[in-house]
Parts: C-alpha cells; structure tokens; sequence
C-alpha cells in the first residue's frame, strides 16, 4: 500500500498537531472501557483463573503480555487484542471488490487483500442471460468472456470451505464487473460494516462501492442491467466507446482524492465524510488536485474535530 | 506489474484525452514534491524527495583516490540506484535488478555526460586535488523506497537537491613528501566546501499514452505507456541529455514538441526545488 506524504509548514503542523490533540482528547472521552495497548504492554486481568489466552498475547512472568498494537477485547474468559492495523479479515456477508487475477477450471481466482486468494466459483454466480441452470462445459469454456484477468470485481463473502479456502459469490444483478471508473486501494480498517456499501450518489451521477477489505471503487453510474434490456446485445458494443462525460468525471476525481485525502489522515470512511470533503472543497474553491495540498489536509483534520466535537456536545444532551 | 482492467484502462485513456487525470491533474502538472536535507548523518550530503506517493533517497558520499591513468585531470563519480524491496514484492531478490541499472544509466548519461567527462552537470576536474595523484572520488547512491512512476524525475531531483547539501572537506596537500608517489593530505575536519550546483539538470519525463503525453506519470499510467523520453534540462535552458524508454516509435516533430514542453516544464520544477531546498536547508538548521 503506497501512503501518501504530506509535507506541511511550520504553521500548518502546529494546527495539525492541535487538531489531532484535540481528537485524541475528545476519543478518551467517549470510549473509557476500551484498553488500547501496544507490544510488552500488561494485559490487567485481576488474577482471574483460567483466563484464555487468544490472538496478540502472551505469558511473560506471570503476566499476560500483548504482542501487538491494538485494542483489548474480552469475551467471557477468552482475552485477545484486536489489531488496528492489519489485513482484511472476511466475515460472511461482506461486500467486497476483488481483482481476477487467475481463470481456473470453474472459478476465479480474486485478489482482495486476505492472506490468501479468494475463489469465486461459476455456479455461484449469475449467468449473463439470466437464466437459473446447470453449468455446462460451454459454460465453463466461455468463462473469460464473464471476467477475464485484471477485472475489478464486486462479490459477496460467502463463507470458508471445509480446506479453508475463501468463497464469495455474486448472485445479483448488483455484483459483477466494474467499468469506467478507478480503484482506490486504502487500509482495510478504516471501512467499517454498515448496512449500504453501494452508494449511488445521483447528484454526482457515479458509483461509490466501499468494500470491506479496503478496495473502493468509484466509477460512473451503471443501471444495473435487466436480463429483458440485454437482449439487445447491438447497443452495448457502441455503448463501451462512449467516454466518460467530463463533468462526472470531475465528481469522480473529486471523490477519489476525498477518499485518499480522508485515509492520509487516518479517518474512518463513511460516505457522509466522502461527500462532505467533496462539498467543503468545492465551496471553498479548491482545485481538485490541491485537495491532496497541505492546506487542505490541514483543514479537512480541523473540519473532523468540530464534527465530532458537536456530536459529543449533541450526545450529552440527549 | 500494476494489472489494469479493460473499464479502468478506458478511463483513464479517456481521461488523459479529457486533460483530467485520475487524481485531477492536468496533462503537464506535477504532483506535489517535497524535500527533506540532511537524511543521512553520515553521507557528505543526503536528501529524500517525495513526488506524490513515490519517495526516493540520495546520498553522497566523498572518499579521497587516484584520478583515472587516462584523465588524470578528472576526479571520479559513480552513479549506483537501488530498488529496495519495501517499495514492492517484485523489487525482491534480484528483481529490481534490471530497473536499476535501467535508472543509473539514464542518470548517468543525463549527469556525468560523455565518456571523457565533458559536459557533464558536475564539474570533474574540481574533484581533482593534485593532478594524477589525488582526487575525490564522489558515490553517488539512490534507493527507491516507495515507487508510484516517475523514479527517473525524482531520483535526479534527490541528486540533485543532495549535492546542494553536500560539504566536502577541504584538504590541503602537504607539498615535500611529493619525491615518493605517495602524497601526504591533510583532511580537515572544520572546514567544508560548498558543492556547485548551478550546472546539474533536472530531468523532465514525458510519457506518452494514447494520442498524448503527460508529465509525472504514475506507476498505473507507466503500465499503459507507448514510449516515454526524458529530458534533462539545465537551469539555462539547455538540454544535457535525453533517453527513450519504450518500445514505440516517435516523430521527429511530436519529439521536437515534447523537448520544447520539457524545457517549460523544467523551468518549473527548478523554481520548485529551489524553493524547497530553502526550506528544507532552513528547517535542518532549525532541528540542530
């Protein structure tokens, strides 16, 4: 994963660095129960017996020590830290996007950022024509013309196989190819689960596909095609030509540069956040390309502190 | 290498077309770079730059030897690039061989000019401390850390904002022990000379891809590239030297063209580094 580097002024990094303060101050204040730690930091257990050691940590004199950064989690007497920072871990039911990168006898072999290739078998997906039937070794040879390699893929997580494999399966209209748009590619954690991952943004006219392993995609809008439409298969050749109009695809830069400006920072994304660095930017007049600028990063942190402050504020008083 | 899909390659053809690149750059724009000095305690003189997401160290480091039987007028300099495996798997092992010594040469010719030493960026026979007996021998070193295209550009950048932070010792070569061969130097350690960098280009790559050609190219633009040229340009406005990567033929005029647009660009990119290199040296004496 390539990080962006900032380089920030004098000025600029003191108000960064206020900024940032002021955010882990205002964490502190919501989330006491949660014990952060880092490697060789103790793990308080209250001489309780029988305390299950699990993931990141070990015994060390007597005391049950992490081995990684992370956040101390416990269920009943299983004690484990969940790492901030690590490979995407799938759990069944999330939408992710993947890369074909291998075409095998009846699957697809996808690249999603887990620690091994993710297979997405024929059966498991929806033919083209729309029809539910047996696979047939027509099928199976026609293959490439579904995905061929380097397809941007959109899947669901369908569970692990007795060997230990990853499955997924795309058995919607909503899955499937993605086209005419880039492939942002941030850390796997800061896209949290949440009910909607495909976000049609009509005012932008584009595509936001936030996968759980951390693959966004942002494309131009595609109506997802109905079996009826596709027999008239004339139109779609003509239809690939075309070029992306300019004026979605300035939304579409604009929200791919909100998207690497908000994981440069380090802050969860939501689509509310995409859209509303979006907006910032474009009410304060900056040019696409400047919202990767160091003024701007400045800003969007100072931005993040009066949203989470007021939501605080809003909480308290509830 | 990067693996594009047939939708993600369209774009961004259509993209470059549409003079708006995938991260809102226009066709000749540059990302943004930023410079640290000072990076490596104990080289004569070091840099990092950082062009976007590519992020590359150069470091100088000056040892005293014996000028070449040939050109006993000249000192020596040695241009060595590596790929180190933090900025990608297929740099592991031996595979960022071949890139690498693809990198030096291209600074090579751009820096140290033609085989006698003749035109090149740095001037050699300041190197030399006593003629056919002792000289500097300068080692030139770039590690690419992070690579998201455009390493020419930004390897020759960090060379060249290194050298104007480099300080070599000032020798004084003692004079009666000349009846052996051997020569007696006295190598100061308080006294520094300031390197002169006026004459060291900088190196504009143009890639083309499709019908048009861009600067800066990302390592996802370079995977779509027909032929790219780079052009390394003097703070005069001249061109010291130029490579074609790339496997696609040129016209001559769209060439022409291309160097004119370099020239333009490398004007910019000076004022750029200047600004930095200010900055940067200004912050360095700010942290000691």
């Amino acid at each position: 994963m390539k990080e962006l580097l900032i380089s920030l002024n004098q000025t600029q990094k003191v108000r960064l660095q206020a900024a940032l303060q002021h955010l882990a101050e205002l964490a502190s204040q919501v989330s006491s129960s949660n014990l952060a730690v880092t490697v060789a930091d103790t793990i308080p257990v209250n001489n309780e017996d029988g305390i299950l050691k699990g993931h990141g940590t070990t015994e060390f004199d007597g005391q049950v020590v992490a081995t990684l950064c992370g956040i101390v989690e416990r269920v009943n007497k299983l004690v484990y830290v969940r790492t901030l920072r690590a490979r995407y871990k799938p759990e069944v039911g999330d939408i992710i996007v993947g890369r074909v990168i291998e075409i095998a006898p009846k699957r697809w072999r996808l690249e999603i950022n887990f620690s091994q290739d993710a297979v997405l078998m024929l059966q498991s997906m929806n033919l083209p024509d729309g029809i539910q039937r047996r696979r047939t070794a027509v099928d199976e040879l026609n293959m490439r013309s579904i995905f061929e390699e380097n397809d941007v893929v959109c899947a669901e997580v369908r569970g692990f196989q007795h060997d230990g494999s990853l499955h997924l399966q795309a058995r919607s209209q909503k899955y499937g190819k993605l086209e005419r748009g880039q492939l942002l590619i941030i850390p796997a954690y800061l896209v949290k689960r949440r009910k909607q991952h495909f976000h049609h943004l009509e005012q932008y006219g584009l595509d936001l596909i936030l996968g759980c392993n951390g693959f966004v995609w942002i494309g131009e809008h595609a109506e997802p095609i109905d079996s009826e439409v596709l027999e008239d298969r004339d139109k779609i050749p003509k239809d690939k030509q075309r070029d992306t109009p300019l004026e979605v695809r300035r939304n579409i830069c604009r929200i791919s540069n909100s998207v690497r400006l908000l994981s440069a920072l380090g802050f969860a994304l939501s689509v509310e956040a995409i859209v509303d660095t979006a907006e910032a930017s474009k009410s304060s007049n900056v040019d696409i390309k400047d919202m990767l600028g160091a003024e701007f990063y400045v800003q969007t942190a100072e931005r993040e502190v009066q949203r989470r402050a007021s939501l605080l504020r809003k909480k308290r008083f509830v | 290498m990067v693996g594009l899909s047939a939708g993600e390659k369209q774009f961004m053809h259509g993209g470059i077309a549409q003079d708006l690149r995938s991260d809102g750059r226009q066709r000749l724009q540059f990302r943004p770079i930023s410079i640290q000095t000072g990076v490596i305690p104990q080289a004569n003189g070091s840099a990092r730059v950082t062009l976007g997401t590519t992020v590359v160290i150069a470091s100088i480091k000056a040892e005293l030897g014996k000028p070449a039987p040939l050109r006993p007028d000249k000192g020596k300099v040695v241009i060595f690039i590596d790929c180190s495996p933090t900025a990608g798997p297929m740099f592991e092992g031996r595979g960022g061989e071949e890139l690498s010594s693809e990198l030096s040469v291209g600074l090579q010719r751009c820096l140290l000019g033609g085989k006698s030493g003749a035109g090149a960026g740095i001037d050699l026979s300041s190197l030399v401390l006593a003629e056919g007996k002792i000289c500097w021998d300068l080692y030139i070193d770039g590690l690419v850390i992070s690579s998201d295209g455009n390493l020419l550009d930004a390897l020759a950048a960090a060379i060249k904002v290194a050298l104007s932070n480099t300080g070599i010792p000032k020798v004084s070569v003692i004079v009666e022990a000349s009846a052996e061969d051997q020569l007696e130097v006295n190598v100061s350690d308080e006294e520094f000379l300031q390197f002169d960098t006026s004459g060291v280009p900088v190196i504009v790559t143009l890639t083309k891809v499709g019908r048009h050609y861009i600067a800066d190219a990302t390592s996802e633009e370079e995977s779509q590239m027909s032929s790219a040229v780079s052009v390394s340009v003097n703070r005069h406005g001249r061109v010291c030297g130029l490579t074609k990567r790339g496997g696609a033929g040129l016209d001559p005029s769209v060439m022409l063209d291309m160097i004119s647009v370099a020239k333009h660009a490398s004007e910019n990119l000076i004022a750029v580094l200047d600004s930095e290199i200010a900055a940067a040296e200004a912050a360095e004496d700010d942290g000691s």
